[in-house]
This record gives C-alpha cells, structure tokens and sequence, in this order.
C-alpha cells in the first residue's frame, strides 16, 4: 500500500463522529425512500445524533492530526477544542429537530421531510469539517456543504414566498461570498504554494512586515467566513434570509452555523499566524497581517450596526436576526484579543448563546403556533395569556441583554475581562454602550407582552405538557448558570486545546 | 510578441469580449451562445497553461453540460424566448464606484507585488497525476466531494419537486 493511502486508512479511527453523521444521512434517506413514515423521521435522526455525541465525548482527549501528509502536517486537527465546539453544534442541532417536531410552519412540507433531515445531516458533516478542518481545500467543501445545505432548508417552505425569497437571497448572497473566498484561497496558495494552514504558519515565518498582497487574501477569505457569521459588511443577507426562513431553520444557522464560522475563523489565525504564545496566553502575530486592528474594526461595526437597526424592528424574527448580528460582534471582539483568554470568552459566551438564542427562537415558534404571527404588535398581552411564555421569554431577552442573574451576563463578562486584561478599553466601553442599546429592543418585546392591551378580547392558550417542559429545560439553565457557572469554566479551560502552538 | 503571447492575447479577448455580450445582451439564447464562447476561451488559456486536464474538464462539463442543458431548458420552456430580460442596470453609479474601486485594488496589487517567475515546464500530462492525488492523499476530499454531490441532488430534488 502506498504511503498516503496508509495515512488515509490509519487516520479513519479519528473521524468517527463525520463518518457516524454520514452513515445516518445515508440511513434517513434510505428510510424515507423505502418506508415512507416520516413520523419516525426525527428519532432516527436524535438517535443518530446521540450516538454521534459519544463518538465524540470517546475521542475527546485526542490532539493529534488526521490525514497526514509527508510534511507530518494533516488535513483535520482532531483536538479538544475542536470537540467542544462539535458538542455545541450537536446540542443545537438536537434541539432544533426537537422544534422541528412540534412547529406548526412546517406541517405543509410533511411529505418532504426526509430530504429536511437528510439535509440537516448535511449541514452538519459541513459544520464538523469546518470545525476541524486545516486546510484549504477541505475548509472550502466543508463551507460549501454547510451552504448548499442551508439554501434548500432556508427555502424549505415553497408556496411561502417570503421563503422562497429568502432561499434565492440566501444563494446569491453565498455564491458571490465563497466566490471571493475561493479567489482569496488561490491566491494564497500562489504565495505559500501549500494549502495546509500549519505548513503555512511556517512559510509565512519570514514575513517581518505586511504585505499588501496578504492584506487583500485575508480580507477575500474572511468574506466567505464573514458571510457564515453574518459580520458587516457581509451581513445584508441576514435580516431577510431569517425572516423568511422557517422558525426551525432561522434559530438553527443564527446558532450552530455561526458556531462553525467562528472557529473556522479562530483556527486560521491560530494555526496560520500566530508565532509563539507568551507565558500569559497572549498569542504573538506574525506581522504579514494586522488581525487585531482588523478585527477590532469589523467587531465594533458589526455589534453597532446590529443593534441600531435592531431598534426598528416590528417582527421578532427579523429582531433576532438584527441582534443575532449584534451577538456575532461581541464574538469577535473577543477574538480580537488574540489570547487564550479572549478564547476562553468566546466559548463560554457560545454555550451561553446557545441556551438563550434558541429558547428565544422557542417561544417564537411556540406563539406562532398559537397566534400564526411574528409581528410585535399581535404579541399585545401575551404574557398574561400564556404565563410560563411570558416568564420564559422575559429570561430569555434579559439573558440575551446580558443583565444579571441571567447567564448572559456571565458570557458577556468573560468576554469583558479578557478586553481589559488586553487593555483593550475603548472596544470593551464601546460594547457596554452597546448592550445599553440593545436593552432598548429587548426590553419593547416584553413591553408588547405585559403592558399593551390586547386589541380584541382574548382567553388564555393552553400548552401542552411536553411543551412546557421544554421550555423550562432551556429557561431554567439560563438562572441557573448565571448563579453558578463554574462547571462551564471547567469544561471551557479543559477543552481549551489547539493543536500546535 | 511571440506565438504564445499571440495566442493569449486571443484567448484573452476572447473570453472578456463575450463575456460582456452575455450580460448585456437581451435575449437569453444568444446570451448562451455567448456564453459558450466565454468557457472556451477559458479552456484556451487552460491549454496555454499546461492545464490539460482542466481544459477538458471546461469543455464536457461546462460547454458539454451546462450549456446544452440551459439550451434544452429554454427550448422546452414556452415561449421564453418572447421575454424580455430586465438588463437596464440600477443603482449605476455605486455599483460603478465599487467594481471600479476593486478592480483599481486588484490591478494595483497585480502591479506592485513581485511575483515569483520561473521558466515554464515542456507540459506533460496531468492526467495520470491528478488521478493518483485524488485516490491517495486527497482520497477523503474525493470521498467528501460525492456526499456533497448527494447533498446537491437531494436539494435539487426538492426544490423541483411537485407540492
């Protein structure tokens, strides 16, 4: 056997999870295919989510490389860092089948469903790829199927036109972006002349000043990552794509895709320009490009222009998407730091975004059932009507403002500490300001649920059992980790591995 | 100018000048025509290159398929070819300011840097190296690659599919 083959078949025992999800995609469309029931659709894919979730607790502890190449350098990096972030998009794409489930928005696609879970699958195997992924050329695919997947699921509604809008916009919008990415990705392979990023780290070593050429490969690639975390000015996409998205869909790419944008993000400056790290974490650059002033630049416009257009919002999904943006911005403010610490941050702040974003999108879907609507003004005394709703989306909103004792606070904290740590003052005062507004836009939801009249006379709705559980499952976490969030520092410093440097 | 530079030069204007018609022009079949005369110039410079693979690749894919499936696309839809495409630009001058402030950037850039030059090979297929890439060190990217054809499919699939 030859060499590379032999790296290839001895590297198959660490890709146990994609090969768990490829396995289960293939396994619901040939159910669909054959049994045509697609009541057990979603328990198939739960339960080929879960054993996925303990193929990848098993291997947690690895850090090593997976198909390695003659340089010793390998096309994934399989490390704990990695694996924390593959946690995060199992655990939302758990709960979002679960929503999927009880939605009413989706009962007019029933017979298509097959292809809807076929197609989170996709989604999936696109996001753990680029989780792990270090080299160009996989990083592309792995963009690439996460995209082609979520155009189909974003127009997944077809006789809603909103949907169908949303879907075509969504294509446009990420046939041009990874168009530049893939231009950028060229030309940067024309300078390294490799396209593994640790390969390059040390071909770009001899770099001692920035290069005009590098300035303009890095900002092509970070449109095509931009696009994925909806970071201006690559965002235009956003607002409409999750509005007109199914609920389902919506909360799934604000929290899971982006989850996977971000670490994407995270492993190119990591692995390909940090030189060495000091003995507090702060990473030292090599100077082909200025990240930090790059990044600080994209974070404040991100955070502002999301909260500013947020505040004009009348349907809660497009506020969401407005703040989803905003959230995005503190995320890489927190990477801007360029330390362990500024990691640390964004990891917290992503289990922490993960359990309000989504219980957030919850309720949405839980009062579209209801009431058929999105718009603020049908949500006039809500919370009088459905009390476990109001209550629950208040903890929501006031998490996502980041007021204690919600967990969002703690995530905005850590985030806060790594900024002043790095004495990075200006960026950390800006997002206080920041937060300030967006409690402006928060705040209004839950002026429409307990202070506005409703218009006509109304009774209170009914929820079921279930449902109800559901939501205090999400909500509850959100006091509780605010009080106590030491087992998230844990599990955050153990998972705080990258492979190399 | 030598026979090579000759040939560029030709592949080159080839492509930009239809390339142009097929976004100016308002009726879609010669737009598609256009169009294939775009992708063979493409897979000209691909040849110049030594790119004999990719050149190949150009024409059954991009002129074999895709075109003759767009053709057969406007055939079998009625009376497509009656309608009028909307190709008055909006929003001109933006646009202009932006594409133009790009390509000043890319041009400048192409300009400044100093580029590695080395002589040029005597091409030699790349077929047979291409093939032993795919099956060996980037076996799992060419196993990914047909997930991403399924994942493609079954989108494909449902879109067109009857509600």
């Amino acid at each position: 056997m030859s060499q590379p083959l032999a790296y290839f078949f001895d590297s198959l025992y660490l890709i146990k999870p994609e090969t768990s999800i490829i396995g289960f995609l293939v396994l619901i469309l040939l159910y669909d295919l054959i049994f045509k029931k697609e009541k057990w659709l979603p328990y198939i894919s739960l339960f080929g989510l879960v054993v996925t979730l303990f193929l990848i607790i098993e291997q947690y502890g690895y850090n090593k490389f997976a198909f390695q190449s003659s340089t010793n350098f390998g096309m994934m990096a399989i490390d704990p860092f990695g694996a924390f972030f593959k946690i995060i998009i199992l655990l939302s794409s758990i709960i979002v089948i679960l929503f999927s489930i009880l939605s009413k928005e989706l009962d007019v696609a029933r017979d298509r469903m097959g292809e809807y879970y076929t197609l989170i699958f996709g989604m999936i195997l696109g996001m753990f790829l680029m989780v792990s992924a270090s080299d160009l050329i996989l990083i592309y695919i792995a963009v690439e199927l996460v995209s082609l997947s979520s155009f189909v699921l974003a127009g997944f509604l077809k006789n809603d036109s909103r949907s169908s809008e949303a879907s075509l916009k969504y294509i446009i919008f990420g046939g041009v972006s990874s168009g530049i990415m893939l231009f950028g990705i060229s030309i940067l392979y024309g300078i390294t002349g490799t396209t593994n990023l640790y390969e390059m780290n040390s071909l770009l070593q001899n770099f001692d000043s920035t290069n005009i050429l590098m300035i303009l490969t890095m900002i092509l690639i970070f449109a095509g990552i931009g696009y994925k975390i909806s970071a201006v000015p690559f965002h235009f996409w956003t607002p409409d794509v999750y509005e007109g998205a199914p609920v389902t869909i919506t909360a799934y790419l604000s929290v899971a895709s982006k989850a996977a944008g971000i670490v994407l993000l995270i492993r190119l400056i990591k692995s390909t320009f940090v030189s060495q790290k000091d003995t507090f974490g702060y990473w030292e650059m090599i100077p082909a490009f200025d990240w930090q002033g790059f990044l600080i630049i994209i974070s404040i416009l991100t955070m502002t222009i999301g909260n500013f257009s947020a505040l004009w919002q009348s349907n809660v999904k497009r506020m969401l998407a407005y703040s989803s943006i905003a959230h995005a911005g503190y995320i890489l403010a927190a990477i801007a730091v360029l330390s362990d610490q500024g990691l640390v941050g964004v990891m917290v702040y992503f289990i922490i975004y993960l359990l309000m974003n989504l219980g957030a999108f919850l309720i949405v879907i839980v009062i579209k059932n209801k009431i058929n609507s999105e718009e603020l003004e049908d949500y006039d005394g809500l919370g009088y009507r459905m009390p476990l709703v109001g209550v629950a989306f208040t903890i929501f909103l006031i998490s996502l403002t980041g007021i204690p004792p919600t967990a969002g606070f703690i995530g905005k904290l850590y985030v806060f500490i790594a900024l002043v740590d790095a004495k990075m003052l200006v960026l950390a005062v800006i997002m206080l300001l920041n937060s300030v507004v967006s409690l402006y836009y928060y705040v209004r939801i839950l002026k429409h649920l307990y202070l506005n009249k409703p218009k006509a006379e109304t009774t209170d709705i009914e929820l079921s059992f279930s449902l109800k559980l559901f939501i205090l499952v999400l909500a509850v976490p959100n006091i509780i980790f605010g009080l106590y969030f030491a087992p998230i520092l844990e599990f955050v410093k153990t998972s705080l591995i990258i492979l190399g440097i | 100018m030598n026979l090579y530079d000759f040939i560029f030069y030709f592949f080159a204007a080839l492509t930009i000048v239809s390339a142009f018609f097929v976004v100016t022009t308002k009726n879609i079949i010669y737009a598609a025509f256009n169009l294939l005369l775009t992708f063979f110039g493409v897979a000209g410079i691909y040849v110049l290159l030594g790119a004999d693979f990719l050149a190949i690749v150009q024409l059954i894919i991009y002129v074999g398929g895709i075109l003759i499936l767009m053709l057969f696309g406007v055939m079998l839809t009625n009376k497509i070819t009656n309608v009028q495409i909307k190709t008055e630009a909006s929003f001109v001058i933006p646009a202009s300011i932006g594409v133009g402030l790009f390509a000043g950037v890319l041009i400048a850039i192409l300009l400044k840097t100093e580029w590695r030059n080395s002589p040029a090979d005597i091409p030699i297929s790349t077929l047979v190296p291409i093939g032993k890439l795919l099956m060996e060190e980037w076996a799992f990217v060419f196993i990914l690659l047909g997930v991403l054809l399924l994942i493609a499919l079954i989108g494909a699939a449902s879109i067109a599919r009857k509600e």
